[in-house]
């Protein structure tokens, strides 16, 4: 199966590649390196927050309440640093978001691990009670004076790279040590597998499904702080449809949503290929009007991994 | 020669180790629901010996062996360990104290590899906890699986390693706690002669290390050659513990068994007359690797007993007739007419079949709806027109099965949970037998139900055969089958062993051939 | 005595009922205008479409199973049946391709759960995103209107206060009640939810049932997505939007439980009842919209929550 998993993520890389070069063909714009960078930097977000629901996943629990984490989080941010409203210095207010955003996930954690609430149930609640939080807090009206301090994280470079390339690169390392190379990746991986066994070897089921649920806030107040400063405003619609993007990328990178599989590099390559597709779809120059079209695409993918993830099943037990 | 044979040699050479006893039981009795499970049974195990377990399907060695290893507690008794009590209940901490079991089943997770499976819960790693020592743990864990004779690669998940394979991982994680008792439920039940060969290795070097096992088995040669002390089980309770040293095979299976029942209503049976065509006929039916070569018949208001061991392949055959699962090759004529290809359960219902599944929470009951909705689930067809279902037929239905079955209950509309074992397999049985089936598959239907339902349930099958239904009966209680049988075949590992009329078998005969002989070469 | 107080109790059902009457007089005291027959009829011109998604919502919750993309399948109905009368389809023919392409989206969902084995949480979530996909792509997220009057009256119309579309509901409310209560449907929806593997062995058509309800789900999101055209003279890609959310709070918080078998369409009524109340008063007292989408989340995680410390349990 890890061999398949490989060659599921040496297949989508395969795909991002042909897909790359056949879109320079038609349009050789699309190879710039402008372009090239405005595609990793709309992935970046994405991609930070898709390594924590891959591990989601893998336990074999779901949660699409990320997106409007993602809006409450933008909302609280900007409501803390503009000056008209509680004007808090950048650095507090980045504090601040962060540990909001764990605080969030742990609630999501919380209701799950240990109140046994199913977490469909609660992440659709949290879903749409986090955008009425987010409408709360905007008060009918967009922020649009974000201070300096806190556009450089989403505008500002290092050694030629914007901020956020480097903030991904930084939670994908972190990532990969953490499945690999800890203890508590491994135990993930083993109650995701088969809860029985580990409810029998003595793991600490709760606990590691609580440390996953608000490490997935933390996550996504990552993500929030490094895309949302990129624009001046702050509206009301942030991270609306964040969580099917994130879902999507996370099963096409070859997470089962059975849980006990998954493979970081799948789901990097995937949130690559997802997030290429509106910028693909405008370059192929099939007219404005296919960018209408990203959305159909994304559940074509999702319904394809099903499919894949099915054929591989049912090629395993006969 | 057995790799068995070879090694009994070298091991009945060896002495006991000294006296102080490691891990003893003392007076463990256990009910499940109205079903007394174990009964003030008491066992002894030695340091650095190999102590046997053994006993019929339902004597109670799965019972024990679920409360030494702590997934299980007793209702009385106390077991100590060098005599201090364990912690029961709590397999974890049972663990860590050093007793581990090896299930039947082997508990691994599939999709991690077997490097993983043996350390996940207490990986080794440095810097506290954050980085692990990858190359240690595999390092061990090569060394605990050569150690066991197996070289298949540590990388592949252990989903994909054959069954043999993944026992081997399950036993390798056992033996990578500091156990001070090992506790090994039929071991090489899936094992090779080569592997079984390297476990008896390992199970040396650890007896030598002091370590007390309990081997429970039905392969008598093993408990032969390994064991210096069995334990014999029956009905729950302790039939005795004898060195093997003093010990017959017959004279073991006749502990197993007890004394043979004597049944004086078969004398009735000899005088049924049996109509000239069968009502199931089956003819070389297969499912590989479950069961093969399979012929039989039933007729008209004959009980057909199937008895054999748990694992043998009895249910997995009825479910197949029943046309819950596949087969791979077959004919099957029931009454006639040959059953299509593909054949469904909607088939088989409408031409008359009906089965008693073997787990009747999971599979024969809806245990929250009500017994009325219960009684009625097959039916409800019947018992509808185009208004809907026809209320006053419906709960004239289930008042009179209530009162045929003998179902004590509150009312039609309690929910079936609240009722006991005995109760609730009459609603199972009730549902099928207001069909009127002509067919009825059995499996184990007297399991976990008391002793007055269960002569109910015994009287309610004899009326049904004399009503001139064909009864396909499974079960584990051989005198239950003995009793209620005309005929009686014996399953032993997917083939049928023996065939004998009931009024000449007795339970040793059954049980003869119902135990795996000297090794059949398995892949 | 106390048992017979606590076994009432433990019917969420009886609980519902306080909690409703309870609200509603809460409201009353705070705000009497606005249970006014006039105010009420104005404010629940819409629910009506809920109110008919939430049947078959039921059904399916009941089996233990989910249905989320009843909004897309909705917008998608929308976009089919504007977009052949733009093209000179008598509008007629073009309701009835709409129901027939809720039936097929239902009946793809079926498919996936009954013969894929998937979980119906995941392919209803990929379907929730393809169909509302489609619909975007086909119609290029610009609105369709100008539906003829003969068209729009659907959606105006009312006898005795109620619309058409509420009647409609009632109907069909009284054909799930018949079937749940008098037909053996209504066991199998059941026993199908408490025991799958049971009720298999039984002999019922287990995947036949499941598959059909999938498909009556999609055909009344098309039937609701034709209730909206009438209403609003407008047919576009977002319709439904967030829908799937009002109506599984209404069912959940009705008492059925998320694991199966257990509920009551009464249940669901109250749930209903409560939801569209609140969600109106929120926004009628407070004039502020978004508070309604932070009581419905909180509302569908208290019951959650509160099914759970009840005990509800999950069946292997």
């Amino acid at each position: 199966m890890l061999g398949l998993l490989k060659q599921r993520a040496a297949g989508l890389f395969c795909f991002t590649f042909l897909a790359l070069g056949l879109v320079s063909l038609i349009n050789p714009a699309f190879l710039a390196w402008g372009n090239l960078r405005d595609i990793a930097v709309q992935a970046a977000p994405v991609c930070i927050i898709s390594c924590g629901l891959m591990l989601v996943l893998v336990l074999g629990e779901i949660d699409i309440s990320v997106g409007s984490m993602m809006g409450v989080l933008a909302a609280s941010m900007g409501a803390m640093v503009s000056a008209t409203r509680w004007g808090l210095s950048p650095w507090i207010a980045v504090i601040l978001t962060m540990i909001l955003g764990t605080l969030m996930g742990a609630l999501n954690g919380w209701l799950i691990a240990y109140l046994r609430v199913p977490s469909i149930m609660v992440t659709l609640g949290m879903l749409t009670a986090l955008r009425g939080v987010t409408e709360v807090i905007m008060g009918g009206t967009w922020i649009t004076d974000l201070p300096p301090g806190i556009r450089y994280l989403g505008t500002g470079s290092w050694m030629g790279l914007p901020i956020c390339l480097w903030v991904c690169a930084g939670v994908i390392v972190l990532s990969t040590w953490l499945i690999h190379r800890t203890p508590l990746g491994r135990r993930i991986f083993a109650i995701g597998s088969q809860p029985r066994a580990a409810h029998l070897a003595g793991l600490p089921i709760q606990r590691v499904k609580f440390l996953v649920f608000a490490w997935t806030g933390f996550l996504t107040a990552l993500a929030t702080l490094v895309s949302v400063p990129q624009l001046s405003v702050v509206d009301s619609g942030i991270g609306v449809g964040m969580e099917l993007l994130v879902v999507t990328c996370v099963v096409v990178g070859g997470t089962s949503v059975n849980g006990g599989t998954g493979h970081l590099s799948g789901v990097v390559f995937a949130v690559l290929l997802m997030t290429m597709i509106s910028t693909l779809l405008i370059f192929m120059k099939l007219g404005e009007n296919a960018t209408y079209w990203s959305r159909a695409i994304q559940g074509l993918f999702i319904l394809g991994a099903i499919l894949l993830d099915h054929l591989v099943r049912s090629k395993k037990s006969s | 020669m057995s790799a068995v044979w070879q090694w009994g040699s070298l091991s009945r050479v060896r002495t006991p180790k000294p006296t102080m006893s490691a891990l003893q039981a003392k007076q463990i009795s256990r009910s499940y629901g109205g079903t007394r499970a174990l009964s003030e049974v008491s066992i002894e195990l030695l340091p650095g010996s190999i102590h046997a377990l053994c006993g019929e399907n339902g004597a109670g060695k799965s019972t024990l062996i679920k409360i030494l290893s702590g997934v299980e507690t007793p209702d009385s008794g106390e077991v100590t360990l060098n005599g201090q009590p364990i912690p029961l209940g709590r397999v974890h901490a049972v663990e860590q104290i050093g007793i581990v079991a090896v299930h039947q089943e082997p508990v691994v997770f599939p999709h991690l590899n077997t490097v993983d499976n043996l350390f996940v819960g207490r990986e080794q790693s440095k810097v506290g906890g954050l980085w692990l020592n990858k190359k240690g743990m595999r390092e061990q864990a090569c060394q605990i699986m050569h150690s066991l004779g197996e070289t298949f690669s540590l990388d592949i998940p252990v989903g994909q390693l054959s069954l043999a394979q993944r026992q081997m991982v399950s036993m390798g994680r056992a033996l990578l706690q500091e156990c001070r008792i090992l506790i090994l439920d039929e071991p090489t039940a899936s094992l090779s002669a080569r592997e079984s060969k390297s476990l008896f290795a390992t199970m040396d070097r650890l007896q030598q290390q002091g370590v007390g096992i309990l081997y429970v088995s039905h392969r008598l040669e093993e408990v032969f050659q390994l064991a210096q002390q069995v334990t014999i089980l029956r009905d729950g309770q302790c039939a005795g513990t004898q060195p093997t040293s003093s010990l017959s095979r017959s004279e073991l299976i006749r502990m197993m068994v007890g004394r043979p029942v004597e049944n004086p209503s078969r004398q009735q049976k000899k005088t049924k007359s049996k109509s000239d065509k069968p009502i199931l006929k089956i003819r070389g039916m297969r499912r590989d690797p479950v069961f093969q070569d399979i012929h039989l018949e039933i007729h008209a208001g004959e009980i057909l007993g199937l008895s054999g061991l748990v694992g043998a392949g009895r249910s997995e055959i009825a479910r197949a007739i029943f046309g819950l699962d596949p087969v791979d090759e077959g004919e099957i004529w029931f009454e006639g007419r040959c059953l299509p290809e593909g054949f469904t359960i909607q088939d088989t219902m409408a031409m008359g079949m009906a089965m008693v599944p073997e787990d009747r929470q999971r599979e024969g009951l809806v245990l929250p709806a009500s017994v009325e909705d219960n009684l009625t689930l097959p039916s409800l067809i019947e018992l509808s027109g185009w208004m809907g279902m026809h209320r006053k037929p419906r709960h004239e239905a289930s008042r009179s099965l209530i009162e045929q079955m003998g179902i004590k209950t509150a009312s039609r509309a309690s929910s079936a949970q609240s009722l006991s074992g005995g109760n609730q397999q009459k609603i199972v049985l009730g549902k099928w037998v207001y069909r009127q089936p002509r067919l009825f598959i059995l499996d184990e239907p007297t399991r976990g139900v008391d002793v007055g339902a269960k002569e109910e349930v015994h009287r309610m099958i004899e009326q049904l055969a004399a009503g001139g239904s064909a009864i396909l009966l499974i079960s584990s209680d051989m005198p239950e089958i003995l009793r209620l049988s005309d005929r009686i075949l014996t399953l032993c590992q997917g083939r049928i062993k023996g065939e004998i009329a009931s009024h000449e078998a007795t339970q040793e005969i059954l049980l003869q051939w119902a135990l795996p002989e000297e090794r059949d070469a398995l892949s | 005595m106390k048992t017979k107080w606590f076994s009432w109790l433990s019917h969420p059902e009886s609980l519902l009922s306080c909690l409703t009457l309870v609200m509603l007089g809460w409201i009353y005291k705070v705000d009497p205008t606005f249970l006014q027959w006039e105010v009420q009829k104005e404010l629940s011109t819409h629910i009506w479409e809920t109110a008919l998604m939430a049947l078959p919502m039921t059904l399916i919750i009941l089996t233990g199973g989910i249905d989320l993309s009843i909004g897309s399948t909705m917008s998608l109905c929308a976009i089919t049946a504007g977009m052949l009368h733009q093209h000179g389809v008598p509008l007629p023919m073009g309701c009835l391709a709409a129901a027939l392409v809720g039936l097929a989206g239902g009946w793809f969902n079926g498919w996936f759960i009954t013969r894929l084995k998937v979980h119906p949480l995941i392919i209803t979530l990929a379907t929730m995103a393809a169909f509302r996909g489609i619909a975007e792509g086909v119609s290029q997220a610009r609105p369709l209107s100008g539906f003829p009057k003969s068209f729009t009256w659907l959606g105006q119309a009312s006898w005795l206060g109620i619309p058409l579309a509420g009647w409609l509901f009632l109907g069909c409310l009284a054909l799930c009640a018949w079937i749940m209560h008098g037909h053996r449907l209504g066991r199998y929806i059941h026993a199908i939810g408490y025991n799958e593997v049971a009720t298999r062995y039984s002999g019922i058509r287990v995947n036949r049932i499941l598959l059909g309800l999938y498909c009556l789900s999609g055909l009344s999101a098309s039937i609701a997505a034709i209730l909206f055209m009438a209403r609003r003279n407008t047919a576009k890609a977002d319709i439904g939007a967030g829908v799937e959310l009002g109506v599984i709070t209404a069912v959940v918080m009705g008492g059925v439980s998320i694991f199966g078998g257990r509920g009551s369409l009464f249940g669901v009524c109250l749930g209903l009842v409560l939801i569209h109340e609140t969600r109106e008063f929120v926004s009628w007292h407070w004039s502020r919209d978004e508070l309604n989408l932070l009581a419905l989340g909180s509302l569908l995680i208290l019951s959650v929550v509160f099914q759970q410390l009840l005990g509800h349990k999950r069946s292997s």
